[in-house]
């Protein structure tokens, strides 16, 4: 899989890279406007992460180029400004997904990962990991081929855990994972606790094997080689 | 910054006059003896001279006439009778004296009973060269009644002084200081926040024109800062989310390492728990100013009920992990204009602040219709600082890791939408309303 991150501040494209080294993702970087536009007309990606603001000119421009050449590259906004305007226009002018700095490494990957596989698989998607069988399209899970009905939120996790496989997961990320912005109104994170509590317990009631774990109490983790 | 006029405050134009009708009352009380002492002597002066004129024509008359002194002492003592004014005595040239001048109170035949005022000359002349002692005394004016007299045309012109000086006062203030109310109830209207600029009348007073100008300069000086002011906050918050945004990915990496001991992994946890209140606190700060610099300007017709609901589901959760129970009354389809996005985050805030500031096995109650949304939550059990709870980063208690901010963001946008937003505390309910 290869990624393209065009986003000028070095550290961060670096953080981005080594977080999603370990998942087979293969990443390019583009630290200007020129050198992006360089890329992603000369080279196809599976995602690009697009920086709005970037030295020598608009990220947009990057979406309107590549809208133009009819590229289906994946995209995936990073922006410092989270202003609606440019989530609506981003979107319109085909990128998949808008992710508001600062945001958690687990949340990109999550994302990325979503976004690969819909671009991958439009018509099919479904996930097969073992006895687990998810259809990201019907939104339905399957343990040894018996259907598990999981709520809304606990399907979200599920699919951010395949997004992260074998990568500690922090309770925070988990916590603004499930409820936004408005998850850092809240004082205790226990309610994150009681969603993995459950899907846990449906997960193994349904026979599916003990992949999510519990990392020194602070963390979560979903083994699986 | 007294708006009203208070017990002790007057006005400018009140001031001078009332100074003014003060000297004036001094003034024309201290000219009435001034008057008195000046009218009394010309009188007095007046009345010498006639005196004196009387005893030339006496004694002119009786040397020219010639008459024998027993017919003499005659009409002397006749005289005397019809005029007791004028005496005439035959004295020896010894007694004789030098003339004097003298004032003497004594009742007259016509009117007996009151005392008058006379001046007198007493004088010594020769009839047919024999001495005689001349009394001739007239009639003056009394003193008392003199004064009364001066003091009643004085306080007429007094009056008339007064009754000047409020009508012209008046006037003046009418017209002359006009300039001056008009640039007074421009600035009593001015919002540094808005955006109407502010504009002076022209006006030909010198003075009021310098005002006014430095007024018009102050006022720019000021607009200009402010707008600074919030550019700075805004931009400040910009460029903070990038660092954020670098420390975030750093501590999630770190926390893959896979020689983490369970003491470090609880150092990231709190490190990242630190971070995102950093993080909230920029956002919001963000938000603020973005509301602040009118960027949320998209209306929509939406229905507001729904959000209420979809909010109070969310919450659902986190209120029934600390057993709240929240009793709500919510009218359905109540439709309203307004950014989709202010409005959520007026009624999250308000909920989610219920749910925070709650007691475990609290109550909420959550009441909304077309004329407001009040929420009411049990809580703390003294009420909170009303002056300073909607103020940026005044949180009443340090336990809660709010931004501090969250009040701030409710009064921003109820004040953009101009609606009125209220604390209450009663019964050990902190209210919270909101009236559209």
């Amino acid at each position: 899989m290869k990624i393209l991150i065009i986003e000028d501040e070095p550290e961060l494209a670096k953080s981005i890279a080594d977080y999603l080294a370990s998942e087979n993702y293969l990443c390019e970087f583009a630290t200007s406007f020129h050198e992006a536009l360089e890329k992603v007309t000369t080279y196809e990606y599976n995602c690009i992460l697009l920086d709005l603001m970037l030295p020598g000119g608009d990220g947009m421009s990057i979406l309107e180029e590549l809208k133009k050449q009819n590229k289906q590259d994946g995209v995936i906004i990073i922006s410092a400004k989270n202003a609606l305007d440019d989530k609506i226009k981003g979107l319109h002018l085909g990128a998949d997904d808008y992710l508001a700095k600062p945001f958690h490494l687990s949340e990109l990957a999550a994302r990325i990962y979503s976004v690969i596989r819909r671009r991958q698989f439009a018509n099919a998607n479904i996930i097969q990991q073992n006895e687990l069988q998810i259809d990201l399209l019907a939104k339905t899970l399957l343990i040894h081929n018996t259907p598990v009905v999981l709520t809304k939120k606990e399907f979200g996790l599920l699919l951010f855990f395949m997004g992260n496989k074998n990568r500690v997961i922090s309770k925070n990320a988990l916590a603004e994972h499930l409820s936004g912005d408005l998850a850092d109104m809240l004082d205790n994170h226990d309610f994150v606790y009681a969603h993995i509590k459950n899907l846990k317990k449906k997960l193994t009631e349904a026979g599916c094997e003990n992949y999510l774990k519990t990392v020194y109490g602070t963390g979560y983790k979903w083994e699986n080689d | 910054m007294a708006q009203a006029t208070n017990g002790k405050m007057t006005k400018l134009l009140n001031t001078p006059l009332k100074v003014f009708t003060l000297y004036a009352l001094v003034v024309l009380a201290g000219s009435i003896p001034a008057y008195y002492y000046i009218v009394n002597r010309i009188w007095l002066s007046e009345i010498d001279l006639h005196n004196k004129f009387v005893k030339r024509k006496i004694e002119k008359e009786l040397n020219t006439i010639a008459i024998n002194d027993t017919i003499l002492a005659q009409n002397i003592r006749l005289w005397s009778h019809i005029e007791p004014g004028i005496n005439l005595q035959p004295v020896a040239e010894s007694t004789r004296k030098n003339d004097s001048r003298y004032t003497v109170m004594k009742s007259t035949v016509l009117h007996s009973k009151r005392l008058n005022r006379f001046r007198g000359l007493s004088s010594y002349l020769t009839i047919n060269g024999k001495w005689y002692h001349l009394t001739v005394e007239t009639n003056v004016e009394e003193t008392d009644e003199v004064i009364s007299n001066i003091a009643f045309v004085t306080i007429g012109f007094f009056i008339l002084l007064v009754i000047g000086f409020i009508g012209l006062n008046q006037r003046i203030s009418a017209k002359l200081w006009q300039p001056f109310y008009n640039t007074l109830n421009q600035i009593k209207t001015f919002d540094l926040s808005s955006r109407v600029p502010i504009a002076f009348e022209k006006t030909n007073i010198v003075e009021f024109e310098e005002l006014n100008n430095s007024l018009q300069k102050l006022i720019d000086k000021n607009r200009a800062t402010y707008q600074e002011q919030k550019e700075f906050t805004e931009n400040a918050s910009h460029e903070l989310q990038t660092p954020l945004a670098i420390i975030q990915s750093k501590l999630d990496l770190l926390l893959q390492s896979k020689s983490l001991t369970a003491n470090e992994s609880e150092i990231i946890e709190a490190a990242h728990k630190a971070l995102a209140r950093t993080s909230r606190i920029n956002k919001n700060l963000l938000l603020l100013s973005k509301i602040e610099n009118q960027q949320f300007v998209d209306t929509e017709m939406m229905n507001v009920s729904q959000l209420v609901t979809d909010s109070l589901a969310f919450l659902a959760e986190h209120s029934e992990t600390r057993n709240i129970v929240i009793e709500m009354r919510v009218e359905e389809y109540v439709y309203m204009e307004g950014n989709r996005i202010l409005l959520e985050i007026l009624i999250n805030n308000l909920l989610m602040n219920a749910v925070r500031h709650n007691k475990d096995n609290g109550l909420i109650r959550v009441d909304f219709s077309k004329q407001g949304f009040i929420v009411a939550n049990t809580g703390i059990s003294n009420a909170l600082n009303e002056a300073s709870l909607f103020k940026r980063f005044s949180s009443s208690s340090s336990q809660t890791p709010g931004s501090g901010l969250g009040l701030a963001i409710v009064k921003q946008i109820c004040s953009r939408y101009h609606w009125q937003i209220g604390y209450s505390f009663d019964n050990g309910f902190h209210t919270f309303s909101t009236s559209f």
